[in-house]
């Protein structure tokens, strides 16, 4: 299988402290990969300098085997690269649909259109787009609501449902079910299930029930640097990755 | 677009023309005079290019007099330099706009990086910078007298030039006025005035409009579901800047001069509050807000002397209790009770379908 995304010696520095520090790390096309480690191990600044959102201090990112080091946050999603974020990063004012919407033209237009005079209303590729994505993510029934007026769950799912707007290759996914009930977890968790049967996804997660059930392997990032690489089996048996739970977080984490 | 779409596009246009042919007698009614009339509606534009900018990008320009006056320099120094004889205003105002275009892409590349304050001091450093190259290349703009008696331009349709100045024929209309008050500047004006305000109405309607209002809403998940956030601001602030060098050109032709103040900290002031007396993000706000503001700087002016206090007041009282402006608030009492009524009859629909 071949790397759809790679990262070599990356690194992050705010300061003198090391969010992030040499780390290597590749994932391959199909995969669904997770990545996990204590509270503070540098988890959302890896996902933040592969999004584009933060910049790098030292070490490369390549996507499809291309440098993007130095490519911003909106070319790396026309790349095919999207992100869902761990707050919910909306539109609250614009339907679910609308928030969908906009995603999707992003991608059929560009980054920038000067259509000043063209309204969106007829563009039957963007509906489409917005429309499977909403599909996707069971979202069909509030897609005329108010965003802003969305429950807690639904705000999630519609956050992913964006970044599935955008057409991506991969779908990184920041923390997708954190403050959901147990049924709405194990619901995002099959649309997850299903969405990487299509795409890579990465996903970083403190729900280990749904690590360890959906994952095909798990990084382990501790103190902004990889800990150990395997299969769910193999890192529920790592001696190190558990000494560095119970170091830094609850047993019951890891051992559920 | 469909059918109802265009309706209410051809209703706007025809209130907007109405509303404009009216004004001037009306103006008349309430002591106004035709010639302010003109420049009211003229200002107004460069309210438009103001709001535009505020309303859809979120940045606050404390800078849009370096297009005002500029636009109306560069108009005055076409006709002056290039062209004493054959005075051509569509080349005039033309060159003013594009002139202002290059300007506004200039400032902007290194200013919609910036947001708040931050822009809003950099856009004025910029205009005290062109007030001050005005200022002093006194050989081109005679400094701080102005460009005065700027050759009147003929506005070239087809075979015929025509001169702006001319009057209608004489008509009277009791306390409205005589007819013949109006000249053909007013006329153009307000077609030029009515053409900007439905291109605004598209402009804000546009892929581009619905662009710029989803990266005023939230630009971090703009920026990553793919726009770049900086290239919508930056055609934003030309298109403002364009539209505020095409009314500045207007001006200085019709006043026949155009003096140092135009790109003066007093006129990017001004136009902040024309627009937020009015209305930021409507339509006619700014509209609104600079024939307000004129119309009293005019009559006041002349009967009290201290003005700017009153004005001052104006304003302060706008921004407690009226804080959309004018237009804003009706609007907004407005779309409540359309979202009232909208909410209710969805109530009433899920209610029947279970």
């Amino acid at each position: 299988m071949t790397a759809i995304l790679e990262t070599k010696g990356l690194g992050k520095s705010f300061g003198r402290f090391a969010a992030n520090a040499d780390i290597d790390f590749s994932v391959a096309q199909g995969e669904l990969r997770a990545v996990i480690g204590p509270n503070g191990a540098g988890k959302t600044t890896f996902f933040n300098m592969l999004s584009g959102t933060t910049d790098v201090t030292s070490g490369a990112i390549f996507f499809k085997g291309c440098d993007i080091t130095r490519l911003s946050g909106t070319r790396r999603v026309h790349l095919g690269i999207a992100k869902a974020f761990q707050t919910a990063n909306i539109y609250p004012e614009q339907t679910v649909l609308q928030n969908c919407r906009l995603a999707a033209l992003a991608h059929t237009q560009g980054a920038f259109a000067l259509e000043v005079f063209r309204r969106s209303d007829r563009l039957t590729d963007v509906d489409a787009l917005a429309e499977r994505a909403i599909e996707q993510l069971e979202l069909s029934g509030v897609a005329g609501v108010r965003s802003g007026d969305l429950a807690h769950g639904d705000k999630k799912r519609l956050d992913i449902a964006i970044a599935l707007a955008t057409k991506p290759e991969i779908l990184l996914l920041d923390e997708p079910v954190a403050g959901m009930s147990r049924d709405e977890a194990r619901k995002t968790e099959a649309l997850i299930r299903k969405l990487a049967s299509s795409m890579t996804v990465l996903i970083i997660e403190h729900d280990m029930d749904l690590i360890m059930g959906i994952s095909d392997s798990i990084t382990v990032l501790e103190s902004g640097s990889v800990l150990a690489n395997g299969t769910p089996a193999e890192i529920r048996a790592n001696g190190r990755v558990q000494d560095a739970y119970l170091g830094g977080h609850s047993e019951a984490e890891i051992e559920s | 677009m469909n059918v109802s779409q265009r309706g209410a596009g051809v209703r706007f246009a025809l209130f907007t023309l109405a509303g404009l042919a009216l004004f001037p007698f009306i103006f008349h009614a309430i002591d106004g005079y035709a010639g302010l009339a003109t420049q009211i509606v003229i200002v107004s534009i460069a309210s438009i290019g103001f709001n535009f900018l505020l309303g859809y990008t979120g940045l606050l320009s404390y800078g849009h007099a370096m297009f005002y006056g500029g636009g109306g320099y560069v108009a005055a120094l076409l006709l002056i330099r290039l062209m004493p004889q054959h005075p051509n205003l569509w080349l005039a105002v033309i060159g003013a706009t594009l002139a202002a275009t290059i300007l506004a892409l200039l400032v902007g590349a290194l200013a919609v990086r910036l947001y708040g304050i931050y822009f809003a001091l950099l856009t004025l450093a910029f205009a005290q910078m062109i007030y001050f190259v005005v200022e002093q290349a006194q050989d081109w703009t005679n400094g701080d007298d102005g460009l005065q008696s700027i050759p009147a331009a003929l506005l070239p349709i087809g075979p015929y030039s025509i001169d702006l100045g001319t009057a209608l024929p004489p008509l009277a209309l009791g306390p409205f006025g005589n007819l013949s008050d109006i000249k053909l500047w007013y006329i153009v004006s307000a077609l030029a005035l009515c053409g900007v305000m439905i291109g605004m109405r598209a402009l804000t309607r546009s892929q581009f409009g619905e662009v710029l209002t989803a990266i005023r809403e939230n630009e971090e998940r703009s920026s990553l579901i793919g726009f770049n956030a900086a290239a919508y601001r930056l055609a934003a602030f030309a298109i403002s800047g364009a539209l505020t060098g095409f009314a500045g050109a207007l001006r200085a032709l019709y006043d026949g001069s155009v003096a140092v103040e135009s790109v003066g900290i007093e006129r990017s002031g001004s136009l902040v509050i024309y627009t937020i007396v009015g209305g930021v993000q409507t339509l006619l706000g700014p509209v609104l807000g600079t024939g307000l503001i004129m119309y009293l700087e005019a009559v006041l002016s002349a009967h009290i002397s201290y003005w700017r206090l009153v004005e001052g007041v104006i304003f302060v009282a706008v921004i407690i209790f009226l804080p959309a402006g004018i237009v804003g608030t009706i609007a907004k009492r407005f779309s409540g009770r359309a979202k009232d009524r909208a909410l209710l009859a969805k109530s009433v629909s899920t209610g029947s379908s279970k």
